[in-house]
């Protein structure tokens, strides 16, 4: 079914939900103008000594009206927001596969995140959400947007400075993996900072702290791009066979940032960085020209179809 | 003086270093080529059971039901070395690939589950052993490197230590998922 198709059935629910967005982009662009003209207000106080007084109280009244309705554009908007979830975003999952699902309040677990092994750098901020969830064959899986990040402190003639760092910003794809293995391998990509690493832990291996070793693995490509560690050399290679590397590979080539895989606690973590919010709905823009959800639905067409690349349904191994 | 001490400390902290590297590859070596060993067995302790399921369906297949028994019993013979039991392994698995393409024509064995479970089980110990095989062509890999380059040639030399040949990939290594076709059949 195509972006047109879907947008076309759900037409009834997209004309009730363009009332609703107009409602919303009203009171918001209302809140907007009303809060700029307060700041005005108590700019101009301030730059003519006379008026301060009333520019004070003129431009304090204005600001806290203009922040009553901004409230009240925002209760709306979450109104809208889970309105569009639900009915325009569940209808489209709907129509690629009928077992999917979106839990948009709920997302990946941080603890989950943590023992996916997927970074080595513990979060400090997390936030996960817009889960969604399916099953192909046997096979479920799930993905959920993630925005992990971590905290550096320095110190300098002000004070204290926090830095926020992006750990991911993206979308993590966990799956149900289809050969039963007991440790935990990673492929990250192999940036600067990982090739040095696997040098060095490839050459001193007693500087080493990590439970994992560097897997040398055959493939010339999947090298160039990955840096494998894993608990067990044997049970790396029996996941990651030629054929697994080479899809990996196909699968990398189609994300602009290199992915990064994991397999732990007999599932399959992937994680794609992307810049873009998914699955949100538009305010400023018309619900009725059908274009909004191409983008949401490539993303879940591709999340669904990670199954049938990396062939997680086919269960030929001693898992069912 | 202290220069010159310091050198000379650093020079032999990096030959101890570079010792223990050279003799932690060749235990690697070692190690990969025992778990070979570890999975050959447990592929060859599934046979048994195999040819006892299948043996009640297929009445037409004894001959090669009999040549399967007669080379799981020499796997048994514990004088035997490890590449004789590749060798083994590669004659039971031609032996077992055949009879997995006549399931075919039995259509009770192929619906029943514990042959359903064994052939999953098959496939299963198929990759284990080529895991197992890539692992120790990945350390012999880096054990030749280590003692054909400067300064492991040295090192080499007064351990007596000689290049090791790597396995020669086989079907399955060459051919991405031939055991899917065992399913397909």
């Amino acid at each position: 079914m195509t972006e047109t198709t879907i947008a076309s059935n759900l037409q009834n629910t997209l004309i009730e939900l363009e009332v609703q967005r107009k409602d919303v982009s009203g009171a918001k662009l209302k809140s907007y103008l009303i809060i700029g003209t307060g700041i005005l207000f108590v700019v101009a106080g301030f730059l003519f000594g006379d008026l301060f007084l009333a520019g004070a109280i003129i431009g304090g009244v204005t600001l806290i009206i203009g922040f009553v309705i901004f409230s009240k554009a925002s209760k709306k908007f979450s109104g809208y927001r889970h309105e569009f979830k639900q009915r325009v975003i569940g209808a489209a999952l709907k129509s690629i596969d009928n077992s999917l699902e979106l839990n948009y309040e709920s997302g990946l677990p941080e603890g989950n995140f943590i023992s996916s092994q997927l970074f080595t750098q513990r979060p400090d901020r997390y936030n996960s959400q817009d889960q969604v969830q399916g099953n192909v064959g046997n096979t479920r899986f799930s993905f959920s947007e993630v925005h992990a990040e971590y905290k550096t402190v320095t110190q300098t003639k002000n004070g204290r400075q926090e830095h926020w760092h992006t750990i991911l910003k993206g979308i993590v794809f966990c799956a149900d993996f289809n050969k039963n293995f007991n440790g935990t391998t990673v492929v990250r990509p192999k940036d600067f900072g990982a090739a040095i690493g696997a040098w060095i832990s490839d050459k001193v291996s007693l500087l080493s702290s990590s439970d994992k070793e560097l897997v040398k693995l055959e493939s010339p490509d999947f090298c160039k791009k990955f840096v494998t560690y894993s608990t067990d050399q044997v049970e790396a290679r029996y996941i990651l066979t030629p054929a697994m590397m080479e899809r990996l590979c196909e699968l990398d080539h189609k994300t602009k940032d290199t992915i990064s895989v994991s397999f732990t606690d007999s599932y399959v973590y992937i994680a794609f960085p992307l810049s873009k919010d998914y699955f949100e709905p538009p305010v400023f823009k018309s619900l009725l020209d059908g274009s909004f959800l191409e983008e949401d639905l490539e993303v879940i067409r591709f999340m669904y179809s990670i199954i049938k690349e990396l062939d997680l349904n086919t269960r030929i191994w001693g898992k069912f | 003086m202290i220069i010159a001490a310091i050198v000379l400390i650093a020079i032999l902290l990096f030959g101890i270093t570079f010792y223990n590297s050279l003799i932690g590859k060749k235990n690697q070596v070692t190690n990969a080529f025992s778990a070979i060993d570890v999975m050959l067995k447990k592929r060859f302790d599934l046979i048994p059971n195999l040819v006892e399921t299948v043996k009640q369906y297929m009445l037409h297949e004894s001959a090669t039901l009999t040549k399967i028994v007669e080379l799981r019993s020499q796997a048994g013979n514990a004088s035997l070395s490890t590449e004789q039991k590749i060798d083994l392994d590669k004659q039971i698995s031609t032996g077992v690939k055949s009879l997995m393409l006549s399931v075919e024509s039995y259509p009770d064995l192929k619906a029943n589950q514990n042959f359903i479970n064994l052939q999953s089980t098959w496939t299963e110990s198929e990759e284990q052993i080529a895991a197992t095989r890539r692992t120790y062509n990945a350390s012999v890999t880096d054990y030749n490197n280590a003692i054909m380059m400067f300064p492991g040639s040295l090192f080499a030399g007064m351990l007596n230590y000689s290049q090791i040949t790597v396995l020669a990939s086989t079907e399955e290594e060459r051919q991405n998922i031939s055991a899917k076709s065992l399913f397909n059949s």
